[in-house]
């Protein structure tokens, strides 16, 4: 396949003043579980090329599919002709180029050539697993998968990887309180698809009441799952694209935008990260970034041409037009162990455990609304007292509004270890983040 | 139809080696030709495209159903791709019984759209807000995607489609004391018969116009003005969203009966309350694939049964879910055609198409007139709702306060939260006028976007 994408640029860097191909070639199988049961397998098969070229600051994609000469030679005399028509991008300043050490990239090999034998037995212990809890019914979705891809640049870049990914999603219902939760790893042995079920299939259980709750400020405390999802926006929104069409973050660098001890890192080199690779969509190192280091706004995310535009140096964020997120991280200066903790001090608050439809209204202002999805249960000193459902056949009933620099400012403390999860919204995004605690945070019900 | 014929003899011969030893069979073949660009601030910051071609086959054996994709479109991966077929304990699926038909149907472009000539047209959409000297930032995304698909099944069905689709994505944000973001997306299917640069540019200048009006001199409203608000005029646009997000989610079949409960979610609908009140009387909700030109627009679903308009409500009553062959065999009915995926990589799941609210007799001045007082909510910004589709929340981008049957000064940050069966109930009337806006709406797992509209007539909802 390395040739395949060697092959294309060489043929294309006749016509072109840079080319970059990404050649993929992705498996994945999913298996769904629906009323505690296997619903349905779905298995997908896509390898296709990625060709970036540009000529005189002109700039154009186009993909792929049939890798053999005549076709990649037909495409590119197309992309030629479409090229002339379109104008030049001024503030474009070409691909990554330099001599790049690059770091290793992991995978499971048992992934790489799986038989859905393994995606089905993971289905069939996380149902046990949660029935045997307790649950009265679950439903979710086990996707293995493995990608390998291969990226040659006419600066002379040409790498290989291979990936590969298990996610585990679960929801499981006692009554009308629902509970989910997704794992992911790179590998196979870092799964233990019953005890994940169990753990899932018992969490409704601890509270069984479910009382409505008025609209009002409370403290919240987002478990993993929607912390993340909330919070990896600031990831998306420090991209320099997002800061030129109107980010909260934008003139912000070096001035303060959250609480002193949180920071929240762009990530490309976890060991276990799903979406860890060794080098972004040229061919440049990914790294660590601290985006906020102790509260302070440090970094926008770069690519090699966006960072030249403002004299900086590529963050390893290729996207090659515009920039895009590796994986978010975030860590804090008060850690307490665990949920449990973080729960036993808290007076008067709400347990988030899963949230989606996150809109924003501004996102110059950062002003947002989210509704929890599935149990959200009302804490008074130091106690989980009931299940909140504020709205007749609304598994909760309540919709949390915040501003995004209120939200970064007001996170005090995080509670318990950094877990790499995701949402259903989320789609393919991954993030590690532990338990995180909000101070002040409005509430509204119908 | 799809322009190499050798495609479909491999998709004939699929559908046989995925036939042997199953119940049911079905290939869909889909040859996908898209180019797009984005413009931001004038610039040109990205042209693309792109060429697909690759096959989905789903197959039903001893119960399991299997569904497998690629773009690997030759006869020996087919088999080998069947071949990692795996019986597993779970759902035993069967397919409710359909007309087989064999049907070819294309969308003609009166007005035939390239590269050039869209490139031009959002340059002038661009130029246009330029020219807005409150327009802060300004983006422009279009593009144009020309899908072939042939189907075809074990029972003997064959349905070839070729649809157009030309569209752009607007985006700007008004700036002045405060800022407003707003995005709008226009096209259907279709050529540039669908795509009128001056109506688009008509639209943007007035919405503009009256949202630099809103920061100049709009005022967010005291919790007690709040509280003595009864009655709420709400455009096609808000019709919309709220016909989609709470009626027409709920309606889906697959929510219903729980097969997206970890995914897009659930229902406040279950197999004890079909039928049930959702609305006054006023209330009509329709999903209608066949409108022609629309965004949402087939003739034949993606299981090869032919689309027909479906009321959702009636009257106010829940009346008929949106089901695909799966549930309908289920439900013990025939399929709707509801049955769509967003390109021959994902399953077809039971999706909407365009979905709006039937329009009554008012004009929108009597609207405002019946309502005396209250608030008239013309566009949206943030919005959202929860899992059962139960508790909703719509933000007016461009709201006005209605004094005494006239539309008076704007509103800022008007805020519609609201339990879906009291917004449906409030509903005195529903005006003549009709409008249906684009979307892109999302669901499954991995997620599919596929292109839907929604809205129709305004509505006057009064809240005892």
């Amino acid at each position: 396949m390395r040739g395949d994408a060697e092959m294309i640029v060489r043929l294309a860097e006749k016509d072109f003043d840079e080319a970059v191909a990404n050649v993929h070639n992705y498996s994945t199988t999913y298996v769904k579980i629906a009323n505690s049961k296997i619903d349905s397998v779905v298995e997908i098969h896509d390898a296709s090329a990625d060709l970036f070229l540009s000529s005189k600051k002109r700039v154009f994609f186009t993909n792929i599919e049939k890798l053999n000469k005549d076709e990649v030679l037909s495409r590119i005399k197309k992309a030629g002709r479409a090229i002339n028509s379109i104008k030049p991008k001024e503030d474009y300043f070409g691909i990554a180029e330099g001599n790049f050490k690059y770091a290793r990239s992991s995978y499971d090999k048992k992934l790489i050539n799986y038989s859905n034998d393994i995606a089905i037995k993971i289905a069939e212990d996380a149902i046990s697993g949660a029935m045997k809890s307790g649950a009265d019914k679950i439903a979710g979705m086990v996707s293995v998968g493995s990608i390998k891809s291969q990226l040659a640049t006419s600066k002379g870049i040409s790498n290989e990887s291979s990936s590969s990914f298990i996610r585990l999603s679960l929801r499981a219902f006692r009554g009308n309180i629902p509970f989910q939760s997704i794992i992911a790893a790179k590998s196979l042995n870092k799964i233990n698809a019953e005890k994940f079920g169990s753990d899932v299939g018992r969490f409704p259980s601890e509270v069984r009441e479910k009382k409505r709750l008025s609209g009002g400020t409370y403290d919240i405390i987002y478990m993993p799952q929607p912390a993340g999802l909330l919070l990896e926006n600031v990831n998306s929104m420090a991209c320099i694209g997002s800061i030129e069409n109107g980010s909260y973050l934008a003139n912000r660098i070096g001035k303060e935008v959250a609480n002193e001890g949180l920071s929240i890192y762009d990530d490309g080199l976890l060991a276990e990260g799903i979406n860890s690779s060794p080098y972004d969509a040229e061919g440049y190192p990914t790294q660590r970034t601290p985006i906020i280091k102790d509260g302070i706004l440090r970094s926008y995310l770069h690519n090699f041409s966006t960072a030249k535009k403002y004299k900086t140096k590529s963050t390893g964020n290729a996207g090659l037009v515009m920039p895009s997120p590796n994986t978010m991280v975030l860590e804090h200066k008060e850690k307490l162990k665990d949920l449990e903790t973080l729960i036993s001090e808290t007076r008067k608050g709400i347990l988030i455990t899963n949230t989606w439809y996150t809109r924003f209204s501004n996102y110059l202002t950062g002003e947002f609304s989210t509704v929890p999805r599935d149990m959200a249960v009302y804490i008074e000193n130091g106690e989980l007292k009931f299940a909140i459902g504020s709205t007749e056949s609304s598994f909760v009933g309540i919709r949390i509004s915040d501003n995004m620099l209120r939200m970064l400012k007001s996170i005090t403390t995080t509670a318990g270890s950094t877990v790499q999860t995701s949402s259903w919204d989320a789609g393919n995004d991954y993030y590690f983040v532990p338990n995180v605690f909000v101070e002040k945070v409005k509430v509204t019900t119908a | 139809m799809i322009a190499d014929g050798h495609y479909e003899d491999i998709a004939e011969s699929a559908l046989k080696v995925a036939g042997k030893d199953s119940d049911y069979a079905e290939v869909y073949l889909e040859d996908d030709s898209a180019f797009s660009f984005a413009i931001e601030q004038g610039m040109l910051n990205g042209s693309a495209s792109a060429k697909k071609l690759g096959m989905r086959i789903r197959l039903i054996r001893d119960g399991c159903l299997y569904t497998i994709s690629t773009n690997r479109v030759d006869k020996g991966s087919i088999k080998e791709l069947v071949s990692r077929f795996r019986i597993f304990k779970g759902k035993k699926t069967s397919l409710s019984d359909e007309k087989r038909v064999n049907a070819d149907y294309t969308v003609k472009e009166k007005k035939s759209v390239d590269d050039e000539s869209m490139l031009k047209s959002l340059l002038e959409i661009d130029k246009l807000m330029s020219s807005i000297k409150y327009i802060a930032f300004r983006g422009v995304y279009g593009g144009y995607d020309l899908s072939s698909t042939y189907f075809a099944n074990t029972e003997g069905s064959v349905v070839r489609s070729r649809i157009p689709i030309v569209n752009a994505f607007v985006n700007f944000i008004v700036k002045d004391k405060d800022t407003r973001q707003r995005f709008m997306q226009f096209g259907g299917s279709g050529g540039y018969e669908v795509f009128k640069v001056s109506d688009i540019e008509k639209r943007i200048s007035e919405e503009a116009k009256n949202i630099h009006s809103l920061l100049e001199k709009g005022r967010e409203l005291s919790s007690t003005e709040l509280s003595k608000i009864r009655n709420v005029v709400i455009s096609p646009e808000i019709s919309g969203i709220a016909v989609h997000e709470s009626v027409g989610h709920p309606n889906e079949a697959d929510r219903v009966f729980g097969r997206e409960a970890a995914q897009a979610g659930e229902s406040y609908i279950n197999k004890d309350n079909l039928g049930m009140r959702i609305g006054s009387d006023a209330v009509t909700i329709i999903d209608d694939p066949t409108i022609k030109n629309s965004y949402g627009y087939f003739e034949y679903d993606d299981e090869g049964v032919k689309a027909r308009p479906k009321v959702i409500v009636d009257k106010g009553i829940q009346n008929e879910l949106l089901v695909n062959r799966e549930f309908a065999y289920d439900m013990g009915i025939k399929s709707n055609a509801s049955a769509r995926s967003s390109a021959y990589l994902y399953e077809p799941i039971v999706r909407m198409s365009n979905t709006y609210l039937k329009p009554g007799s008012s004009s929108l001045d009597e609207l405002i007139e019946e309502a005396g007082n209250g608030i008239y909510i013309k566009s949206f910004t943030e919005w959202n709702i929860d899992d059962t589709r139960s508790f909703a929340r719509y933000q007016g981008n461009e709201a006005y306060i209605i004094r005494r049957g006239s539309i008076e000064e704007p509103v800022k940050n008007y805020k519609l939260e609201v339990k879906t069966l009291d917004f449906w109930k409030a509903v005195s009337a529903v005006g003549k006028d009709f409008a249906l806006y684009l979307g892109e709406c999302g669901k499954g797992e991995p997620m599919q976007g596929v292109p839907v509209t929604m809205g129709g007539g305004s509505a006057l909802l009064k809240f005892g």
